[in-house]
Parts: C-alpha cells; structure tokens; sequence
C-alpha cells in the first residue's frame, strides 16, 4: 500500500480556518491528508504542540495565520512568528527533516492559496517518506 | 595579570559585612565550603558572624541567580555574581520577576574558572569571551582586559557542520542517558515556573518515565522556553549527573535568537526578551 502521510494543520480561526472554510464552499480538491485543528490565533499554539504531535504520529505540521498586519488581535501572528521560527530551528537542530514543519500566511479570501498550499506540502511530506525519528513505537 | 581568588574572597567578605551590618540587605548570596576546598557551595549569610564562612575559588561556578528568585519581593539581597551570572540578574529583572532596587550586585571580574568535575577550565565553553559583570554595584576588584576574546559560539562548529542524521543520532544518545533528575532545571536560573510543564498531568505534555521519547519532549521544550533567555552560563550541563552537554543545543537556540533578532540576553535592563517582543519588519525568511 502506498504511504498516506498523516498532516496535522493548525489554523487560526480569523483568517486560515475561513479561508480552509471558503475552499470547502468553492468545492476546490485537496488532499484529505490533512486534519485541522482550529485556534482562535496563531500565537494561541504552544510549541510543545509540534513536538507532541510528531510524537503522536503525525508525518508533518502544517501552520496557519493571518497574514502579518492583519492579525484579528493586531499583533499575535508577530509574536507567533518569532516564537515558531525558534521551534523550526530547535527541530532542525535536533535532527529532524526541516521540510517536515511549514508555517503560511493565509489570509480568509485565499480559498485557492489553502488548497494549494495543502497540495503542495502533502506532495512534499510523500517525498520525505513516513516520520519516524519523533515517533513513539507503541 | 593572574586572578587572585584569596583577593577576592576578602573584597566579598568586607563587603558582605559591612551590607549586613549597615541592614542595607538582610541576606547575602555568596559561596560557601562544601565537603572540600574543591566544592564550594552556595551559601547565604544572615547574620554579620556568618561572613567568616564565605569562600571563592575557582570552583565557583554555581550561578547564585537561581536563588533570587525563591525569596519574596521586597527582600533586599545581596548577591555575588560572575560575568554570566549578571547576564542572568539583568535577564530576571527584565522579566519582573526582582525589582533592581532589591538588589546589592556584587560584580566578580574573573576567569580561568574551573569544572569541579573535571578540573578543566570553562572560560572558551561558557562565558565567551565575557570576563566583567554587565551589571554591578560594587565591583570586587579591577576589571579584566587583555583577555582572549572569543565568540561564544566557537564551540558550535563541530555539531552544525554534521548532517541531520548524524545530529540526530548524537541527541538520541545523549539525551537517551537523561535519567530525569531535573538537575538541569533545579540550577538554571531561568526555571522558574512552577510548576514546570513536564510535572502537569492535565495536559499531561510528555512521558516522565526516564526513557526516549519523554527525555525528548523534556529537553526539546526546555530549550524552547529557554530561547532568547538563557545566558549561557553552562550550569545546566555541569549539574548534569550523566553530563548531558546541555549548553551546545542552548547556545545554538541562543545564537539564531541573535541572528534572527539581533538581541543577545541579558545584556541591559532595558531591553525585552525576544520571544515576547516583535518588529513589524520581521523577516518571513525566519520561518524558511
């Protein structure tokens, strides 16, 4: 059986969630690989959500917010910004495929941009193959 | 000019007596004698007679910051601090977590400090070519030029340069010996939440039990809540009873704060720390 990769995307709620939602009510096609987990902000998801799921099985990690500027709460996408910058570093540094972990800017009109982007990174997260360095065998 | 420890120690003694005495502060952080000459401890004078106990060597390496922050606000403390260690001081009271005017900094110029452990000299690993307080009050001694000057981040080159499964595999192995004491945490003087992330059950954020992928999650988020705070003072590794080297993956976090934000920590009272700062004219890049 051919690998399926497993994505764990979280959107904020403002801009990607909707913009995940416009997709869905244009009836754009993109990969099912892909489960979203809705939050009220980009700076709302906690680092340690990204090591966990990894832990947990996921095969990549796909992040979305506002686009920077157009924060819902002016200026949470900034500090989220820094704060996941430090995490792709830290995964990288310890190891695991950099191309595993993307963080977009996908603003609530970009119906398109989210089926694309979706396209894009499952295709990639197929290329590396199953994640195996963070997963706990059970 | 070669550092004179019993110089030093007498400049803390005179000092410490004469704050105690004045009641200035009401409890003087400094090192005392462990079991030997050759592992001092730390130690806190209360009372003017407890001045005499006070020692400083060079195994004094412990970072006396760890302590400020267990006593309540309003305490005036005195406390004896090395170039790294006043970058740890500097990094709490920008994080509110000591007022400035509570303290007594009582700056130590020094180097050629020495691993108790291994008797080797930790000058190029940890303070980087950082000798003088960044923050005093009262300098205990003369300030040191003409030292060798080099960059904090030398040490790193060997582990950037290895590919990610190589990396990969010296993190599995180091961090597999990880036998969950916390000492890392227990000497770090920016641990200071309580309680810790590791210690919750609900969310329970990784596995406790002192194997792969719970050791994994432990450090991988320690280094993240220490991004852009730690100081790099290197006390995590020597209290490390497994010698985990703790600090390369802690001064990799912090050299790409520097480069992406352009802030070192700890370096002035004024300055935010990093990750609870932004610029709107951050680079996507970062995230690239």
């Amino acid at each position: 059986m051919s690998f399926e990769p497993k994505i764990l995307g979280i959107a904020c709620n403002w801009c990607t969630y909707t913009g995940a939602d416009l997709a869905g009510t244009t009836r754009l096609q993109y990969p099912q690989n892909i489960r979203v987990v809705r939050v009220m902000c980009s700076s709302r998801i906690n680092p340690s959500f990204i090591f966990r799921a990894f832990q947990l099985g996921a095969d990549g990690v796909l992040i979305g917010g506002c686009h920077p500027g157009d924060c819902h709460y002016n200026t949470g996408n900034l500090y989220a910004r820094r704060r996941l910058a430090v995490t792709k570093k830290i995964l990288e540094f310890s190891g695991m495929e950099p191309g595993r972990f993307r963080v977009e800017w996908i603003s609530a009109s970009e119906g398109n941009r989210f089926a694309e982007v979706v396209r894009e990174f499952t295709e990639q997260i197929r290329d590396l193959g199953p994640q195996t360095k963070f997963k706990i065998s059970q | 000019m070669a550092i004179s420890f019993e110089q030093i120690e007498q400049h803390l003694k005179t000092e410490a007596l004469k704050l105690l005495e004045s009641g200035k502060v009401i409890l003087v952080l400094a090192y005392g004698r462990g079991y030997d000459a050759n592992h001092p401890m730390p130690y806190v004078a209360k009372h003017p007679s407890d001045v005499d106990n006070i020692v400083f060597n060079e195994y004094c390496t412990a970072n006396l910051a760890r302590y400020l922050t267990r006593y309540p606000r309003r305490t005036k403390i005195a406390i004896a601090v090395k170039a790294a260690d006043s970058r740890a001081v500097v990094q709490l009271i920008q994080e509110d977590k000591v007022c400035r005017e509570d303290l007594v900094v009582l700056g130590i110029p020094v180097y050629g400090m020495k691993n108790f452990k291994t008797g080797e000299v930790i000058d190029s690993k940890t303070t980087g070519g950082l000798y003088n307080p960044v923050l005093y009050d009262i300098l205990l001694g003369e300030e040191v030029h003409g030292q060798p000057v080099s960059s904090p981040y030398d040490v790193l080159a060997a582990y950037e340069a290895m590919d990610k499964e190589e990396r990969w595999a010296f993190w599995q192995r180091e961090l597999g010996r990880c036998i969950r004491c916390y000492a890392c945490r227990k000497a770090c003087p920016m641990c200071y939440c309580d309680p810790c992330f590791i210690d919750q059950n609900k969310p329970k954020w990784g596995e406790k039990s002192p194997e792969s992928p719970g050791n994994l999650m432990y450090h991988l988020t320690r280094f993240h809540h220490l991004a852009g705070r730690c100081i790099d003072c290197g006390e995590c590794s020597r209290a490390c009873p497994v010698d985990i080297p703790l600090y390369l993956f802690h001064k990799k976090v912090a050299k790409d704060c520097e480069e992406m934000f352009g802030q070192a920590a700890g370096m002035s009272i004024g300055d935010k720390p990093v990750l609870v700062n932004f610029r709107v004219d951050d680079s996507d890049k970062i995230l690239e």
